[in-house]
């Protein structure tokens, strides 16, 4: 699951409103405090790059999956010529996740039916796109963290 | 009553005499319980201990009696591991399950996401890491405390159990679906490891950042017992050789030595040797049990009201550095 940018900050301010015992004080505030300031720095990177990467993924998706379309649709019972009509609504967060949820649950499914095939061009192709998918989702650390 | 009181009352009473607790502070250390350290101070002197309770949310399901048995199971076996003393399974006095340890005193954990966590002490502390991990995958498991509470599987079956254990755990707690992991797991089931050279405790978080150093290279204490088992100890190597716990660009072993290095260090300290076949499946394993924690960890934040930092940044941050792994290694095997 990856939380959403709003959840995390919404987090962030339960974390710094929730009371601490005292046994909870000194070095471990300390510290939870400077974790909160570090998800906060990853924010401010998802904030600049998560609506783009969402979007690009749900675009590379949508392609492969109709790529896909004429080989796989019949055994997967249509899933992959319908999946130029999942899209991204209003652009919103959720509309955004919501869309790559189900374009998700359809890759694996093609990705699992390309396995049983032995069809090395198109695992091939979607074991790249996955590299893809999890470097344009990167969080940076910077420098000694955590 | 505070913390601090109620624990006064509970070794008074178990005790047979007056106990104050001093000091009691909460650390860092472990998501999945909370650590405090605090001294027990009674006629006879002073003690530093250590406090592990359960969570209100927790970010691994672990069995605390198995936890303290492992952590038995080494006490003066040069294996580093600290004194176990007390453990309360009900733990009512305390309002959930806890026990008691003695604490290590004089050295700290490093961050396993620092820049270059041991500088100049890499190499030693590399030596005695693998050395350690090692030793533990060479005693014999029969008559160890943990196996009064730990399955012992045949050693054809660890690698199923702990496929189908983890898997389970994505199952349960995924919110958002995972292509990446998913092929990972289908991998990992379509070509089995060899069966384990022997049946070992496996401590099951043996990684950078899970034992406490001196600042002068040397290890003090192993901590974080609480996903130890029985199973096939290259599980214990391949978890620590996970590029998770190494800096991006750095190629040494959790940033210490590098991998021809590591394992001739573990194959002299355990007498066992590493079939090529079975620590690459490990190693791809690691990655999926590690996907599978940050997927709960992400769960556990939600599902605790998002107020635990410590969490979401398993949940979030090391989540996609998992995935980024993952994807990289299956790339690098191929269509399957």
């Amino acid at each position: 699951m990856t939380p959403t940018l709003p959840m995390i900050l919404v987090g962030q301010v339960a974390a710094l409103s929730a009371p601490a015992p005292p046994e909870a004080s000194g070095d471990y505030a300390v510290s939870r405090a400077g974790m909160v300031a570090m998800l906060l720095m990853l924010s401010s990177q998802e904030a600049e790059r998560g609506p783009a990467a969402r979007v690009w993924e749900n675009g590379a998706l949508r392609s492969v999956l109709a790529e896909a379309a004429v080989a796989y649709d019949a055994p997967l019972e249509g899933a992959l010529s319908s999946a130029a009509g999942v899209t991204d609504g209003d652009g919103g967060w959720s509309a955004l996740d919501g869309a790559n949820a189900e374009l998700r649950r359809r890759l694996i499914d093609l990705h699992r039916a390309a396995e049983a095939r032995g069809d090395a061009p198109l695992q091939r192709r979607i074991l790249d796109l996955y590299v893809e998918m999890a470097r344009a989702r990167r969080l940076e650390l910077p420098g000694a963290a955590g | 009553m505070t913390l601090a009181e109620r624990l006064a009352a509970y070794l008074s009473r178990t005790e047979g005499r007056a106990v104050a607790v001093e000091n009691l502070a909460r650390i860092s250390g472990g998501a999945s319980r909370e650590t405090y350290r605090f001294d027990a101070v009674s006629e006879e002197g002073r003690r530093p201990c250590i406090l592990r309770r359960d969570p209100p949310g927790s970010l691994i399901d672990t069995d605390r009696r198995l936890e303290f048995l492992a952590i038995r199971s080494f006490v003066g076996r040069e294996v580093a591991a600290p004194e176990a003393l007390v453990l309360e399974t009900e733990g009512e006095e305390l309002e959930r399950p806890f026990f008691l340890m003695g604490r290590v005193e004089g050295g700290a954990p490093a961050s396993p996401f620092g820049v270059d966590p041991y500088g100049a002490h890499a190499r030693e502390i590399g030596e005695q890491f693998f050395t350690i991990m090692g030793r533990i995958a060479a005693e014999p498991v029969d008559g160890l405390p943990i196996c009064e509470a730990a399955d012992r599987p045949a050693p054809q079956d660890c690698w199923r159990r702990e496929l189908d254990y983890w898997s389970g755990v994505i199952d349960a707690d995924e919110l958002h679906p995972q292509p990446i992991v998913r092929a990972a797991i289908r991998r990992l089931r379509a070509a089995p490891p060899p069966p384990a050279a022997k049946i070992a405790v496996v401590h099951g978080d043996f990684r950078s950042g899970n034992f406490l150093h001196d600042g002068a290279g040397r290890i003090l204490a192993l901590l974080d017992w609480e996903m130890a088992h029985l199973g096939d100890p290259l599980e214990d190597l391949a978890w620590a050789m996970d590029p998770l716990w190494s800096r991006p660009g750095d190629t040494r072993i959790s940033g210490m030595v590098p991998l021809d290095e590591a394992l001739a260090i573990w194959k002299r300290a355990s007498g066992l040797e590493v079939d090529p076949k079975a620590l690459a499946w490990w190693r791809l394993f690691a990655s999926v049990k590690g996907q599978a924690i940050w997927t709960s960890s992400a769960k556990a934040w939600l599902d605790g009201g998002m107020k635990e930092p410590i969490l979401l940044f398993s949940g979030w941050f090391t989540a996609r550095a998992q995935d980024e792994i993952l994807a990289r290694h299956l790339s690098e095997l191929g269509p399957a």
